[in-house]
């Protein structure tokens, strides 16, 4: 991707950008993806390079956002500085500068090693075998695709910070189809690990297996309350909705009635809820934020109670603090903001999902999502639509076909009363989500 | 910044350069974007300071046997082209034409600077227009993402450079707080920026109103959709399920083509040619001319929307990408039912008792098993056929096929363009839809609750 002229070109727009007595920070970010796709038509190869900067100008409280490819990132600064007079930031906006021991790297960044095509075609290999074994031949595939990606990162300040870092990211997606006498039905099932080794192909494949078979051979669940426990992949999606609570000092307000100004807990004291970069399983494994800042592990709700906030600079900086690196990037032409990184409840070391299951006595096991979770932090009000198994005395008596998991939230997260250790994670927000099982009990089910 | 930049500079080599690129029994085409953004944060205080990016693009596509072959590249200039043609020569297993042809370099953009007044005048207008939707903030939060979008696109065929023109849409997504409650908002608007901002402001003040606090009681219910919400239940239960992706056999309209599904009269369209609808182009992504679509004429299933690599189908102008990075699919553009000869006091007293659904907020269907749900953010109950109470967002569900022979077999006499329907989103793809269709009744659906 790297054209003749473009030696420097990142040193020259930072360069041209600090003048002024403007700060400016430059951001530039390399991608390359594979993307192989089999569908009833034959197969699709992407392939795609990609090279954009974003350049952000700091004086005086106010900060201003360009962003182009290479073509156009000589006029960056030109842009940013014609806008910087009028522009309104939010309150805390600074240059991000280095850290206590930080020093610059400083070196050029080189385009990411292409992905193997022939490492996507095994991975869906895989995955067709392992739904055959997992359906026992009534589901198919219509559609799958393996994605391979990797990016190479650069971000320098005039306040002396700049780093260079890399990610990967691997993902499989498929749409697949459940034949029964009772019917037909399809859905599309999502799995993403930060390696393509680290992808859960045969987990991904039961998933998807239990997702199209349950609603077909099941029955609804009947009992009104019931203990519950929850898969990981469906308590994650639950998990990764509350990020936002924590985002910086965006929701005081709301965290402050959940708890009654801090009288009461967020949580089950079994709960503690964590952000964490480097957390095995977990999607996201860059090593700094969108602001350079090195990323690290994060506990915002510690034994049930709140205890911590993900921040960027500027919201570090309104809550007297230092970053704790949780500014993404959610494309180089978007500019940073505060998000989750591998955002999970942490699992309970020893305790296995069958010793959860050993203790309950009516209850559902809710092992897929059917429809897309509906959470409301505002009005503390959920909704799970799930498909699964009907437990008594500890065992799987009959599939079930629906069941409406809902009420509130805060409830909810009070009455956890089992953890397990089986932590999962999917994509959700700004990165990725992880639960263990969850063992609720005595919770409203329809 | 450049408004928009030219696409077509270097058209003779660029031609030449597909042309030479493709092998018999292989077909393909280049593909070029450019898309420039201004994005407004806005609260209930304010706006904050519009950020600006520039994104270009080339893609090169070979299709051969049923198989796409994609190479994406970043830039629209000639150079973007070449590494993207000379990449598919060699993931394609051919001999780059343009080895031994080096054309002589193109033109320089023209310069289409944009006085940055136009800007300013934007921003203010759009400050005022907000202003205006959050006259009285007391008690609410709002956080909503305006983006201003231009987009412009070119397709190079084989034998030609196909400008794709350019469009220009205001859009706007984030989430609006009241009364202890959350409700998602999102807006789409083609108009020009004066009129689109007003009816965004529209659109929040609406939002912002307070949410009723009861659903429908949960079950059956007949349901009278005003003519936006209507299009929204076109889209979901014709649309969809009539997108050639879905194979021969994977949609339970598809399986049953020539089959009557719907009331006789009834006639639904997809028309890429209604220019004064978010969807609307002339050329489609894969530089197929736009056509219009009937998917049912007299409530008979007539037909499928395709794209070039449609099997068994030829392309009717539907393959459509979100960017030059993904391939193209075969998606919906306007999808228009016709006028009937009811009023809408006339649907509302042949439907008695149920609901009358304002604005759907989204839906999903999966054509396989013909199951769809629309989330409705704004009903009101019907008693005796006239409009009561407004009821709190909930969903209704139903089976494509029972739904279909559940409409009434009169409707709406005003066809209306939709203001719900902006992105549709398939498989991860957003592609800007519009739609128009009359008032519907349709009896049975069931409601459900939903929190949003």
């Amino acid at each position: 991707m790297t054209h003749a002229g473009d030696e420097g070109l990142f040193e020259r727009v930072l360069d041209g950008a600090a003048a002024d007595g403007a700060g400016a920070e430059l951001f530039e970010r390399r991608g390359a993806l594979l993307e192989l796709t089999e569908d009833e038509e034959g197969s699709t190869l992407l392939e795609t390079r990609e090279r954009g900067f974003a350049l952000r100008l700091f004086k005086a409280g106010r900060s201003a956002f360009a962003a182009s490819g290479a073509e156009r990132a000589a006029h960056l600064p030109a842009e940013a500085r014609r806008r910087l007079p009028r522009a309104r930031a939010r309150r805390g906006v600074r240059l991000p500068a280095p850290g206590p021991g930080e020093s610059a790297e400083g070196r050029a960044l080189v385009d990411p090693t292409p992905p193997d095509a022939d490492l996507a075609r095994t991975l869906l290999t895989g995955f067709r075998q392992a739904l055959t074994a997992a359906g026992r031949g009534t589901v198919s595939v219509r559609e799958a695709a393996v994605s391979l990606g990797e990016r190479t990162e650069r971000l320098a300040t005039s306040a002396g910070r700049d780093a260079a870092w890399s990610s990967r990211l691997a993902t499989l997606v498929a749409t697949v189809i459940g034949r029964s006498p009772a019917g037909r039905f399809s859905a599309r099932v999502v799995g993403a690990a930060a390696r393509p080794e680290e992808l859960p192909v045969a987990r991904l494949a039961r998933h998807a297996a239990d997702r199209v078979l349950l609603p077909l051979q099941g029955r609804p669940f009947t009992a009104s309350r019931a203990d519950v426990l929850l898969d990981p992949l469906v308590g994650a999606h639950l998990v990764g909705r509350l990020a936002p609570l924590f985002f910086g000092d965006e929701e005081e307000a709301l965290l402050a009635a959940r708890t009654r100004e801090g009288r009461d807990a967020l949580a089950a004291p079994l709960v503690s809820l964590v952000d964490d970069a480097t957390a095995s399983g977990g999607v996201v494994r860059g090593v700094r934020d969108g602001e350079g800042t090195p990323r690290g592990r994060t506990t915002v709700v510690d034994k049930g109670l709140p205890s911590g906030r993900l921040t960027d600079v500027a919201a570090a900086g309104r809550l007297s603090a230092a970053s704790t690196g949780n500014a993404v990037r959610l494309a180089w032409s978007a500019p940073p903001r505060v998000g989750s990184t591998n955002f999970f409840i942490d699992p309970s070391p020893g305790v296995s999902p069958l010793d959860l299951l050993a203790g309950v006595g009516r209850g559902l096991y809710a092992a897929v999502l059917l429809e897309r979770p509906e959470i409301d932090l505002a009005a503390d009000r959920f909704r799970l639509v799930v498909a699964g198994f009907a437990v008594e005395r500890g065992r799987a008596t009959e599939r079930v076909s629906e069941a409406e998991v809902s009420g509130r939230l805060s409830e909810f997260l009070r009455g956890v009363a089992g953890i397990g250790d089986d932590l999962r994670f999917v994509l959700g927000g700004t990165g990725s989500a992880g639960a263990p099982t969850l063992l609720v009990p005595r919770w409203r089910v329809g | 910044m450049r408004e928009t930049g030219d696409l077509s500079r270097d058209a003779d080599e660029a031609v030449r350069l597909v042309s030479g690129l493709l092998r018999r029994g292989e077909s393909g085409e280049a593909f070029r974007e450019r898309v420039r953004t201004e994005t407004w944060t806005a609260s209930e205080s304010g706006l904050l300071a519009p950020a600006l990016s520039e994104e270009s693009g080339t893609a090169v596509r070979i299709r051969r046997d049923g198989a796409l072959l994609l190479v994406a590249r970043s830039g629209a200039g000639p150079e973007s082209l070449r590494e993207a043609v000379r990449e598919a020569a060699r993931r394609a297993g051919s001999a780059p034409f343009f080895k031994a042809h080096r054309a002589a370099p193109a033109a320089p953009a023209p310069s289409r600077a944009e006085p940055p007044e136009e800007e300013e005048r934007r921003t203010a207008a759009l400050a005022a227009a907000l202003a205006r939707a959050f006259s009285d903030p007391r008690g609410m939060t709002a956080t909503v993402e305006v983006s201003r979008v231009v987009t412009e696109r070119t397709v190079v065929t084989p034998r030609a450079l196909l400008p794709c023109g350019s469009r220009t849409r205001l859009v706007a997504a984030g989430t609006i707080r009241r009364s202890g409650s959350e409700r998602p908002f999102s807006f789409q608007s083609a108009r020009p920026f004066g009129e689109a901002a007003e009816a965004l402001a529209a659109a929040l003040r609406a939002a912002a109103r307070p949410v009723p606090a009861l659903p429908p009681a949960p079950g059956p219910v007949d349901v009278v959709f005003s003519p936006q919400a209507a299009s929204v239940f076109w889209h979901e239960v014709v649309g969809h399920p009539l997108e050639a992706d879905a194979g021969d056999r994977g949609s339970v309209l598809s399986r049953v083509k020539g089959a009557a599904v719907a009331p006789a009269g009834l006639e639904v369209v997809d028309d890429p040619g209604r220019a004064d609808l978010p969807g609307a182009y002339a050329v489609d992504d894969e530089g197929a001319l736009g056509r219009a679509v009937p998917l049912l004429s007299g409530g008979v299933v007539t037909g499928l929307l395709a794209d070039r690599r449609s099997g068994g189908v030829e392309t009717n102008g539907h393959g459509r990408t979100p960017s030059f990075r993904r391939p193209p699919r075969p998606r919906m553009a306007n999808l228009v039912a016709n006028a009937g000869d009811a009023t809408l006091d006339e649907l509302l007293a042949r439907c008695g008792d149920g609901v009358f659904v304002r604005d759907v907020a989204h839906g999903a269907a999966d054509p396989e098993s013909g199951r769809f749900v629309l989330f409705v953010s704004e009903a009101d109950a019907v008693r005796k056929g006239r409009r009561g109470a407004p009821l709190a967002p909930f969903a209704l569900a139903g089976e494509i096929l029972s739904a279909l022979a559940s409409v009434d077999e009169t409707w709406g006499n005003e066809v209306l363009p939709a203001t719900g329907l902006s992105l549709c989103v398939k498989g991860g793809d957003a592609v800007c839809v519009g739609g128009a269709a009359a008032a519907l009744l349709v009896r049975g659906l069931v409601a459900r609750t939903a929190r949003r």
